[in-house]
C-alpha cells in the first residue's frame, strides 16, 4: 500500500536527518514546478500537485539511501539543482512525490592542474567553478546564459551547451568522470580516464538523463587554458538566413573554430539592439580565441570566407564585444522578467532543434511561415524570429524564439492557447524536415509525445534504459519519456 | 485632449566598462556604437500618456504624439511608438552643429516652440530627469516658456470623472499629493506606480509602424533662429564618469546557517522593524 504524505516525511526525516527534511509550503510551492509555468508563478499560482518535501541532500551515501527507499515504496521523485530548467523537468506531477535537492552539495572538490581535471560536486554553481578555475588561468570552456544559475548536476542531466561550443563542445566533449547513484541505492563511479575502448561509453546513459534514470553527484570535467587577451569579434549584417546558414557551413567546413559562430535573423536581432546597427538585417556573430596565432589565424580564415558572399556588411566589433558581454542571465535579470511579465503580461519562451546543412533552412523558413499561418492566435504574437549559436561539421541548431501578450484568457491557460501549439509547430516542422526536436533543453515533460518519433527504431534502446535502470519507475515520472 | 509626450533615448550605460569610456579634446565620449534605450522616466510617460488616452472612456477624442529631439538613430524609436498606437511621431533635427548636451535652455525653447507652433498639445507629459549629468530642469522651463502650471514627481494621471480635468498623484517630500487639475498643464514624470514600462506592440503593429513616416522638423521649422540655441548658462570644461563605488563585507562563519545568522542579525533585524 502506498505510504501517505505524512509517512513518507517521516521516513525521510529518519534517513536524511530532520534538517534536511523541508515542508514547509512556500518552499514545496517554488519546488513543484520550473521555468516552463514562469507566468503562473509570478502571478502564485501553483497548479501541480506539491511534492510531499523537498530532501536536502548532502552526501553520495544519504542520496544512496533516500533512493532506496523511495525505489521500495513506489515513491516518484524529482532531482533538482540549480532550478533553470525550462521544459518541466522539475514539475512534480505525481501526488506526493519527492524533490532531491543537491544545491547543497556544492564543494569543488579537485583542480587537477597537472591532468586538466576539475571535479565538483553535483550541487557547485557553475560560475563559482569557472571564476575559480579563472583566477588560476583554467576555463571549463562551458558557458550557457544560464551559467549564474546552473549547477554541474543539473548541466550535465540536461546535456547542455554553451556559448563557446564550436570550440569546445557541448557538456558531453567535457565530462571525463561522474559518480551517480540508481534508485535501487547502487553508486557508480566512472572514472576520469583521456579514452578507452572498453565497451560503449556508459557515461552517456547518465549524460542527458535528466533525471529519469538517476541522480548525478559529482562531475569531473576537463581544463582548457584561459586567455581572453587573445579573443576576436567579428559581426557582419547579411540580408538572408539562408546565405547565412551557408557562411557558418563553409566556415565549420573548412575547419575553422571560432567559439562563437551565430546567424540572428532580423527579428531576433532587432530583441539584442541590432536592428540600431543594421535595420532590417541578420546578423552574423563570430569570436574567435585560443593562442593567439590560432585566434588570429581563425578571424582571418572566416573574413576571407565572409568577403567572398557580396551580400555581407561588417559591424564595429565593439557592438558584437559588448553584447556579449551582457548576454548572460542572473538572479536580477531573472527578476526584471519577472517584473516585466507581471506588468505587461508579455512573456517569451524558445524552442530549440537542430538539423543538418542540407534541411536547417527548410526547418527554419517552414516553421516560421507555419506559425504565421496557421497558429491561431498570431495576432498576440509580439516577436517571432530565431538564432542558430551551434554549429558542427554536419550542420547547426535553430533556436526558436516567440513572445507573445496574454490576451484573454485564464492565467492558468496561457499556455495551452499560445506556448503548447508554437512549441508543437516548431517540433513538428523539424521532425518532417529530418531534423531532431531538442538541441540542449532536455525533452523534459512537454516535448514527450515526440520521443518517440525522434528515436524511431532506437527507441528500443532508449526505452531499454529505463526498463533497467528505473523498473519501478521512480526517477522524474513523464521526464524523457512519455505518460503511458 | 491632444497629449504630447518628450521624450530621448540614451545609450544603455549599465552596458559600458570603465574602459569604453574615453573623453575626447571636445568633451565628446563615441557612442556611437551603444545600443540606445528609452530613457526609463520617458518610458514611464510615454506609457502613462497611452494608458490616459487609450484605455479611458475618452479614447476616441484623444491625439498622443511622441516627441524627441534627435539625430535619425532615434526614428527607429518612433517609429515603435506608432507601433504601440502614437498617432504622431515628431522629431526635431537641429543637425549637428548645435550641442544641446547640458543645455535645458535650448532643448525646453525647442520643445516648447514646436508645442506652441505647431502641435497644439494641452497635456505635456516628460520624464523627470534623462540618465547621467543631466539637469532635471527641462521640464520645468518647458513649463516656462508655455506659462503653463507644472506639477513634478507625478507618479499617476487618470481622466477626473467629469472628463473635464485630470486627476494626477504626485509625491511631495515623502507625502503622497493627489489634485485635481484642469489644462493646459506640463507634468514631469517621476517612478510611476503603474507599469514603467512601454506596452509591447505585436508583430503585426509592428509592420504598421515601420510603414508610418516620422515627421522631421528643423528648428527654422519653429522659427527658431540657430544662434537661440547656441547660447548656454554654463560652460562644458570637463566629463568624468560617475562613480558608483559600493563597498563589500564578506561575511564569516563556518556555514550557510551561521553566515545568514549573521546577515539577519547585524545587517536586516535593524531595518525590517522600521
Ligand atoms: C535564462 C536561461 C538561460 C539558459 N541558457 C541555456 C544555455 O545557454 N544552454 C543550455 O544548455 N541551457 C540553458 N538553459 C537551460 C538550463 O539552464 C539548463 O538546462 C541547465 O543545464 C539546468 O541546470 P540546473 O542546475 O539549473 O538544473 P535543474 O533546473 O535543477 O534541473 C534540470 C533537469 O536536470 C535534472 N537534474 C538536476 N540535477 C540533477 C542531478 N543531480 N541528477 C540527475 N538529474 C538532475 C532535473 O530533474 C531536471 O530534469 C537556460 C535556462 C535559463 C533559465
Amino acid at each position: 500500500m502506498a505510504l501517505s504524505r505524512e509517512a513518507i516525511v517521516e521516513q525521510l526525516q529518519k534517513i536524511a536527518g530532520p534538517e534536511q527534511v523541508i515542508t514547509d509550503e512556500q518552499v514545496l510551492k517554488e519546488n513543484s514546478h520550473d521555468r516552463y509555468r514562469k507566468l503562473q508563478s509570478v502571478f502564485g499560482i501553483y497548479a501541480l500537485p506539491l511534492p510531499a518535501a523537498v530532501v536536502k541532500l548532502t552526501d553520495v551515501e544519504q542520496v544512496s539511501a533516500v533512493l532506496k527507499f523511495l525505489n521500495e515504496n513506489k515513491i516518484n521523485c524529482v532531482p533538482r539543482t540549480g532550478g533553470s530548467a525550462t521544459e518541466g523537468g522539475l514539475e512534480t506531477i505525481v501526488e506526493n512525490s519527492v524533490v532531491l535537492d543537491g544545491s547543497g552539495m556544492n564543494r569543488i572538490i579537485k583542480i587537477d592542474a597537472d591532468n586538466m581535471l576539475a571535479t565538483a560536486q553535483c550541487g557547485v554553481n557553475l560560475e563559482v567553478l569557472e571564476n575559480q578555475l579563472r583566477a588560476q588561468g583554467f576555463t571549463t570552456g562551458h558557458s550557457p546564459q544560464s551559467k549564474p544559475l546552473a549547477q554541474m548536476g543539473g548541466l550535465v542531466a540536461t546535456r547542455s551547451i554553451g556559448q563557446f561550443s564550436t570550440l569546445y563542445g557541448a557538456i558531453e566533449d567535457m565530462v571525463v568522470g561522474l559518480e551517480a547513484v540508481f534508485p535501487n541505492g547502487q553508486i557508480t563511479r566512472i572514472k576520469n580516464v583521456p579514452r578507452r575502448a572498453c565497451g560503449p561509453d556508459i557515461r552517456h546513459v547518465i549524460i542527458g538523463n535528466e533525471g529519469a534514470l538517476c541522480y548525478i553527484t559529482e562531475v569531473t570535467v576537463k581544463m582548457f587554458t584561459y586567455q581572453p587577451e587573445n579573443n576576436l569579434f567579428f559581426g557582419y549584417a547579411l540580408d538572408n538566413m539562408k546565405t547565412g546558414f551557408a557562411i557558418l557551413r563553409e566556415i565549420m567546413v573548412t575547419g575553422f573554430r571560432p567559439s562563437i559562430a551565430r546567424l540572428y535573423d532580423a527579428e531576433d536581432g532587432a530583441q539584442h539592439g541590432f536592428d540600431q546597427f543594421a535595420e532590417g538585417k541578420c546578423l552574423l556573430i563570430f569570436m574567435t580565441e585560443g593562442p593567439k596565432g590560432i585566434s588570429r589565424a581563425t578571424g582571418e580564415g572566416i573574413e576571407e570566407i565572409v568577403a567572398r558572399y557580396d551580400e555581407c556588411r561588417k559591424v564595429n566589433t565593439q557592438i558584437i564585444e559588448n553584447w556579449f558581454n551582457h548576454l548572460n542571465w542572473d538572479p536580477s535579470k531573472v527578476q526584471a522578467e519577472r517584473d516585466f511579465m507581471r506588468k505587461n503580461l508579455n512573456l517569451g519562451f524558445t524552442t530549440e532543434v537542430s538539423g543538418n546543412w542540407s534541411c536547417i533552412n527548410t526547418i527554419y523558413e517552414n516553421t516560421i511561415k507555419r506559425i504565421r499561418e496557421e497558429f491561431p492566435h498570431a495576432e498576440d504574437l509580439t516577436m517571432l524570429g530565431g538564432h542558430s549559436s551551434h554549429s558542427y561539421q554536419t550542420g547547426t541548431n535553430m533556436y526558436f524564439v516567440y513572445d507573445y501578450n496574454v490576451v484573454n484568457c485564464a492565467m492558468e491557460e496561457e499556455l495551452e492557447k499560445y506556448h503548447v501549439p508554437l512549441n508543437a509547430m516548431i517540433v513538428e516542422e523539424t521532425l518532417k524536415a529530418g531534423g531532431s526536436m531538442v538541441h540542449h533543453h532536455g525533452i523534459g515533460k512537454y516535448r514527450t509525445p515526440w520521443t518517440k518519433e525522434e528515436h524511431g527504431s532506437a527507441y528500443y534502446i532508449l526505452k531499454a534504459l529505463k526498463d533497467v535502470f528505473d523498473p519501478n519507475g521512480i526517477m522524474n515520472t513523464g521526464t524523457i519519456y512519455p505518460l503511458k | 485632449m491632444k497629449i504630447v509626450v518628450c521624450f530621448k533615448t540614451l545609450a544603455d550605460y549599465p552596458m559600458l566598462t570603465e574602459r569604453d569610456w574615453r573623453v575626447d579634446e571636445q568633451h565628446q565620449v563615441d557612442l556611437a556604437w551603444v545600443r540606445q534605450v528609452y530613457n526609463c522616466y520617458d518610458e514611464s510617460a510615454l506609457e502613462l500618456a497611452l494608458q490616459l488616452a487609450h484605455d479611458g472612456p475618452d479614447a476616441a477624442a484623444c491625439e498622443t504624439t511622441a516627441l524627441s529631439i534627435d539625430d535619425s538613430r532615434a526614428d527607429l524609436f518612433l517609429r515603435h511608438l506608432y507601433a504601440v498606437q502614437y498617432d504622431r511621431a515628431v522629431r526635431i533635427d537641429c543637425g549637428e552643429e548645435v550641442d544641446l548636451r547640458f543645455n535645458p535652455l535650448a532643448v525646453s525653447l525647442l520643445l516648447a516652440s514646436y508645442i506652441r507652433e505647431i502641435g497644439g498639445q494641452q497635456l505635456v507629459l516628460i520624464g523627470s530627469e534623462g540618465g547621467m549629468g543631466d539637469n532635471r530642469q527641462t521640464g520645468f522651463l518647458v513649463a516656462e516658456r508655455l506659462g503653463w502650471p507644472c506639477i513634478r514627481e507625478v507618479i499617476d494621471v487618470v481622466p477626473e470623472e467629469s472628463r473635464e480635468c485630470l486627476c494626477v498623484t504626485s509625491r511631495r517630500e515623502g507625502a503622497v499629493l493627489t489634485q485635481t487639475v484642469g489644462l493646459p498643464l506640463v507634468l514631469v514624470i517621476g517612478n510611476v506606480l503603474r507599469s514603467p514600462y512601454l506596452r509591447v506592440p505585436t508583430l503585426k503593429e509592428k509592420l504598421a509602424g515601420k510603414k508610418k513616416q516620422v515627421l522631421v522638423l528643423s528648428p527654422t521649422d519653429l522659427a527658431i533662429a540657430p544662434d537661440n540655441l547656441s547660447g548656454n548658462d554654463r560652460t562644458l570644461v570637463g566629463l568624468f564618469r560617475q562613480r558608483q563605488d559600493r563597498q563589500c563585507v564578506m561575511l564569516a562563519g563556518e556555514n550557510a546557517r551561521e553566515k545568514a545568522k549573521t546577515l539577519y542579525h547585524q545587517y536586516l533585524a535593524e531595518r525590517l522593524k522600521g
